[in-house]
């Protein structure tokens, strides 16, 4: 027996320490810091920052190696720089939505006393519904506040910390002095005491903490109300209200189902101590769409979300009730993949000096898919000359790059600026069904705007606006139209009109509903509804002129504006639509993988010696989990571990012949057997019948 | 069994002869409702297909359809059914009952068997030829029964003709099609009694540790190269995985096989990296999960040190929240103190799984400068989390099979004994018997042979009972599953001496008991029985030592 195959085989060789629980790494060859003081002692003084020639190092260069380092350093760059815009943004986007609930729950906190709460202890019940993040947003805000004025703090009690009285009590003592005192002042204070020594859990000590402070509001808040033991918080409740006429309490209580279910969970004396009022938080799927928005139709945007991919985020969001931090890290993390995995990011860079973009880069421009498009077009459009020089020279490819990219930014702009226009004129119909940004926005990457019937809906409420509506599209129309020479003296034209006519009554196209008149007429016993124009002025037939006209600029300009994304030359580098990493990433499917892996695993076993390693036949090649696998396929719901064994053991014999090792085969099936009882896919079932398991999982479910 | 192969490779080609009877059925019965709905058609065989065919049409099951092979055979009995006109109702009855049973026992024989299907295969593997002319063979008698009704309606043998070749013998544990999930499930989990064997496993010899070990060491893995370069493939991603983690990302590894080395390998990845970069060793705490004494209290205990370093505090809390609460803020006070890499194996396994535990993880992964690798064995690990916890987790998933053994994380042989309910049997042994009988007193010494004797008798007795049932008897080997019953061995135990009071018995069997040398059980009748979790050969081994010790 060779004592280092053996170790091998059990990947013993490596680390000793595999036994043990928990450890500080060492590495493994000691030749490496043989030189270096002992690590603990080390780390202490190791405060220096990071050299900063180590951040691009987790960019890997990339186009094969070849890449350059300034331009895997202008890739690191370039995302930085853009995230932290967008993160600022998402960040506004959070703060703002939070606002309203946060200085609502603010004031109630500052205004509400036991005194004005007849002797009751005061109580905020937060709503949140689908949206939990939002709740410790608010929280850890409302801490700043509190603690910034000095008028006291937040506690925040979890279920998971609260397993019994004294518990629960010892943590928001701990948690309050920490909150303001930090880790070694909650020491001192527990030993800094004079007088005889208090338990952790007295609340003398965060009366103690209050008068020494002066603390004006202590918030007590139970993230997870409903999750707590409704016997241990009466006992918390009744406690903190008999100690209020010394501590000043507020109890914020997070619920997620409804007030009504929580408050039925406690008993009647206990919900009397209480009294307060009930905050609502928004839901997360404005807010999700909201940041969306933000993120496509920033007008200095670089870098958008394809279709696919926004497509995902949608269904993620709606389908998990994801948070808007959650949504967000998604988004970044499509933004990171940009970077890391493509070259041609780079572009998206400041610095556009030629020597950043050379040899491979170039190869790898010319073998893009929007490249050769591009050049079939210019050949088709009759410039061949054009082709050869951008496939001969490199200065002039680069330069028509970045005048593409350029160009192609623009044009995404603009579909976006298009998408905003329409979801505006559609917010004024009165249809209940209304589209969102992230609709309208995976339609319009797709290049299927332009000839849906949004378009056709939102054009018809445009006809059907009176001038008052009108005045206002009119004045958010994006640049690009509106400083068009035809809308320009739409524009003038409208403003004269609306001039001449200074009466109240606002004008009505004719197409307006109001404006027709139905008519009712009895025709060989049955009624005929005919509709006819109702007279206009002439004003309102002026105004309806002007409303074919902007109909008409209107069709031509998203005609001109939503094209499909995809077509436009070098939109690989501005438009990042690859729904793979990010889907498996956070979304994955774990037993799928393991189902695959001991189903087929030369899927993942990829060998270049075996060509017949493709076909799908149980063989003494394949893992031994995966043979077993294969065989526990195949049999019912109950498995004879004997025939299960002999299976298993004439997939060897079969194969391998007399020179097979029964015992041997025998510890791989030990190995495999143990795996599928690992996985949850067998148990024992020997009450049934001797030596039987029973299969409990099943193949894709 | 030579017949019940053949048998089976032609079932295996009937569900498409079956198939064309059902629409060549239905017409005629929508036909003759419309006059005589109760009559039976006389001596018409095709009734008893009646009410068989809209059973099997919906089920997924049709398409595999085992259930049609009894059904030639019982076909000359229904003739005799409608023999006299003057019984019409009352062989209608009987014809409806009939069918009832047909119906019936269809549903069991359905019952789909993987033996069957498999020797169907190992037939047509064998002999293509054979199974072709089989195939015809069984088309023809179709054929036969085929020709009455073929008159009235000619449509089955243009269905016939249409049938995918081959399409029955494909062998899937899945029905054919796209099967809505819960329809898979119930396919794959039908009720009634598989069929198994009834051998045992009492003639291998098991293996022991020992044996084990040594056995996988002369093993050549041939997939070793695959492996490796698999292996290779994941190092690759190393950097991808560091700049997840600057980013904030914790990141979960999943998919089959070990994933510590791994692991460790990314540890030292990062360890050579940040040397290279800043000549400070970065922090790295490696946890393993599947030690049966880790604690979640010792991993934070860990990572404070690690932090801290020589200012720890000499007494940490005994919760793990207030040394969690210790570590942040630790970490908030320096804010210059780089990153803390936390990499844990086998986050699934059963001391690291409990909710509470993942909660106060999700709690030290939200923690800003905390980088959380974890790695997941069990196909289902994601339901640990709910939706608050995976967002304080803020995990991205990695699929990193690399199909090493799971060697260090489970302790295999003792975990296949427990799979086989032999757990006992290895604890002790005949040595360890043999060991804890030595250090015991005479009376238990005699008490044990007492019930060694006893235990082989009643074993010796039950062969000779039954004989037929000696081949399914032969399951019962052990001592474990024969036993004697409480009361008798007490009897027998005062007639010898050994034991005076009940008390005095019960105290003697306690030890056993306690060194696991004794089974106890309820048989149906309530009576309590004995038996010793040894194999005959060992308890006639430690019976022998016994009386001649």
């Amino acid at each position: 027996m060779d004592p280092d195959g053996l170790e091998e085989a059990l990947d013993l060789s490596r680390d000793r320490s595999q036994y043990q629980g928990v450890y500080i790494y060492q590495p493994a060859k000691p030749g490496k810091s043989a030189n270096e003081p002992p690590k603990k002692r080390r780390k202490v003084s190791s405060t220096g920052a990071q050299d900063p020639k180590s951040d691009s190092q987790h960019f890997i260069p990339l186009l094969n190696g070849e890449e350059s380092a300034e331009g895997v350093q202008q890739r690191l760059n370039t995302y930085k720089q853009l995230w932290s815009e967008q993160e600022q943004k998402i960040q506004g986007i959070l703060e703002d939505v939070d606002a309203g609930v946060l200085t609502d729950v603010l004031s109630f906190v500052r205004e509400t006393s036991p005194q004005t709460c007849n002797g009751c202890i005061p109580t905020a019940l937060v709503t949140v519904g689908s949206n939990v993040s939002s709740l410790s947003r608010l929280l850890s805000r409302l801490n700043d506040h509190l603690t910034s004025s000095g008028e006291g703090g937040v506690v925040v009690l979890e279920s998971g910390d609260a397993t019994n009285l004294k518990n629960s009590l010892k943590n928001v003592i701990r948690a309050a002095v920490t909150n303001t005192e930090g880790n070694d002042g909650y020491q001192k204070f527990l030993t800094d005491r004079t007088g005889p020594r208090v338990l952790g859990y007295d609340l003398d000590l965060l009366n103690d903490y209050v008068q020494r402070k002066g603390t004006k509001k202590l918030v007590i808040a139970l993230r997870d109300s409903e999750a707590f033991d409704p016997a241990l918080l009466t006992d918390l409740l009744s406690l903190f209200q008999s100690w209020l006429d010394r501590i000043p309490f507020t109890i914020l209580l997070g619920i997620s189902t409804s007030v009504e279910l929580f408050e039925t969970r406690l008993p009647r004396s206990c919900v009397s101590l209480l009294q307060g009022k009930h905050f609502e938080v928004q839901d997360a799927g404005n807010c999700v769409d909201r940041i969306y928005e933000a993120l496509q139709t920033n007008p200095n945007g670089k870098l958008w979300i394809g279709r696919n991919i926004t497509s995902t985020l949608f269904e993620r969001a709606s389908d998990y009730f994801q948070t808007p931090e959650a949504f967000s890290r998604m988004v970044k993390y499509a933004c990171m993949s940009h970077f890391f995995a493509n070259p041609l990011s780079a572009l998206l860079g400041d610095s556009k000096r030629p020597e950043l973009f050379q040899g491979r880069f170039i190869e790898a421009i010319r073998n893009l898919p929007s490249f050769r498009m591009y050049c079939e077009d210019l050949v088709e459009a009759g410039s061949p000359m054009e082709v050869r020089n951008l496939l001969e020279n490199d200065r002039h490819l680069l330069g028509e790059v970045f005048n593409h990219l350029e160009i192609g930014q623009q044009r995404m702009r603009d579909i976006f600026q298009a998408v905003t226009l329409i979801h505006a004129c559609l917010q004024h119909t009165q249809g209940t069904k209304k589209s969102t940004v992230s609709d309208l926005s995976v339609r319009a990457l797709a290049g299927e705007l332009g000839e849906s019937q949004v378009v056709d809906d939102m054009l018809a409420t445009v006809r059907a606006m009176d001038s008052e509506k009108l005045e206002g599209v009119l004045a958010t129309l994006p640049a690009a139209l509106s400083n068009d020479s035809t809308l320009a003296e739409l524009k003038a034209d409208f403003g004269t009109l609306l001039e001449t006519c200074p009466d109240q009554e606002p004008l009505r196209s004719e197409y307006n509903i109001n404006s027709s008149v139905t008519k009712t007429t009895v025709v060989q016993q049955r009624i005929q509804l005919s509709k006819g124009k109702a007279n206009l002025s002439g004003q309102d037939l002026e105004y309806t002129k002007i409303i074919d006209r902007l109909v008409a600029a209107l069709q031509e300009y998203f005609t001109e504006i939503l094209i499909r994304p995809q077509e436009l030359f070098m939109h690989e580098a501005f438009l990042f639509d690859l729904r793979n990493p990010l889907k498996d990433n956070f979304a994955p499917r774990p037993r799928f993988a393991i189902e695959r892996a001991m189903g087929s695993p030369f899927d993942y076993l990829i060998s270049s010696s075996d060509a017949d390693q493709g076909q799908a036949k149980i063989s003494s090649k394949q893992p031994a989990a995966a043979i077993l696998y294969q065989l526990y396929l195949e049999s019912g719901a109950l498995v004879n571990v004997h025939d299960l064994w002999q299976a298993f053991l004439a997939v060897f014999e079969s194969e391998e012949g007399k020179k097979c090792d029964e015992r041997i085969v025998m510890a791989l099936f030990y190995g495999a057997l143990s795996d599928l009882k690992m996985f949850g896919m067998v148990k024992n079932a020997s009450r049934k019948k001797a030596d039987h398991l029973a299969k409990s999982a099943w193949l894709g479910l | 069994m030579k017949r019940k192969l053949s048998d089976s490779g032609l079932e295996n080609e009937h569900p498409a002869v079956s198939t064309p009877k059902r629409p060549r059925v239905q017409p005629k019965g929508v036909l003759k409702n419309g006059h005589a709905p109760n009559h039976p058609p006389a001596a018409d065989d095709a009734t008893y297909e009646l009410p068989s065919a809209p059973n099997g049409q919906s089920t997924p099951k049709k398409a595999n359809g085992h259930e049609t092979c009894s059904r030639p055979r019982r076909k000359p009995k229904s003739a005799t059914a409608a023999a006299t006109p003057s019984r019409l109702k009352n062989a209608d009855r009987s014809a409806k009952k009939k069918s009832a049973r047909v119906l019936f026992e269809q549903n069991e024989d359905r019952e789909w068997d993987g033996s069957e299907q498999l020797a169907a295969e190992i037939l047509q593997d064998d002999d293509p030829q054979v199974d072709k002319a089989g195939d015809t063979v069984m088309e023809t008698v179709e054929e036969g029964e085929a020709t009455k009704p073929a008159g009235n309606d000619p449509k089955p043998a243009k269905r016939r003709a249409g049938r995918p070749k081959g399409a029955a013998n494909k062998r899937s544990p899945t029905p054919e099609g796209e099967l809505p999930a819960h329809e898979r499930y119930f396919f794959q989990n039908r009720a009634g009694t598989a069929k198994t064997s009834n051998k045992n496993l009492n003639k291998v010899s098991l293996l022991t540790h020992e044996e084990y070990f040594e056995k996988l060491g002369q093993y050549v893995d041939p997939c070793k190269d695959e492996k490796e370069y698999l292996l290779s493939l994941h190092h690759r991603s190393f950097p991808q995985w560091f700049f997840e983690f600057e980013e904030g990302f914790n990141i979960c590894l999943f998919g089959y096989g070990s994933k510590r080395r791994l692991v460790q390998q990314f540890a030292d990845w990062i360890y050579s990296r940040s040397m290279s970069a800043s000549a400070n060793p970065p922090a790295i705490i490696i946890v393993n999960g599947y030690a049966p004494g880790i604690t979640i209290r010792s991993i934070f205990a860990t990572i404070a040190s690690a932090i801290l370093g020589d200012e720890l505090p000499s007494k940490l809390g005994s919760q793990p929240t207030e040394v969690l609460e210790l570590l942040q803020s630790a970490l908030k006070s320096r804010p210059e103190h780089h990153p803390i890499t936390v990499l844990i194996n086998s986050v699934d396994a059963p001391s690291l799984r409990r909710a509470a535990n993942q909660a106060l993880l999700g709690r030290l992964a939200a923690t800003p400068r905390i980088r959380l690798l974890l790695t997941a064995d069990t196909p289902n690990f994601p339901v640990m989390w709910d939706i608050s916890l995976r967002d304080q987790f803020n995990l991205v998933f990695h699929d990193s099979t690399t199909f090493f053994p799971f060697a260090v994380e489970s302790d295999i042989v003792e975990e296949v004994h427990e799979l086989l309910g032999r757990k006992g049997r290895r604890v002790g042994g005949k040595e360890g018997v043999g060991f804890v009988l030595k250090s015991l007193p005479e009376n238990a010494r005699n008490l044990y042979r007492l019930l060694l004797t006893e235990v082989i008798t009643v074993m010796d007795d039950g062969h000779q009972s039954d004989d037929e049932a000696a081949e399914g008897g032969a399951g019962d080997k052990t001592g474990e599953n024969n036993g004697i019953e409480f009361r008798l061995l007490y009897q027998k135990a005062t007639e010898e001496f050994i034991a005076s009071s009940e008390m005095m018995f019960r105290t003697l069997l306690k030890e056993f008991h306690d060194h696991q040398m004794i089974t106890s059980r309820m048989d149906p009748s309530g009576m309590e029985i004995l038996g010793v979790p040894l194999s005959r050969d060992e308890m006639e081994g430690v019976l022998e030592d016994l009386v001649l010790g």
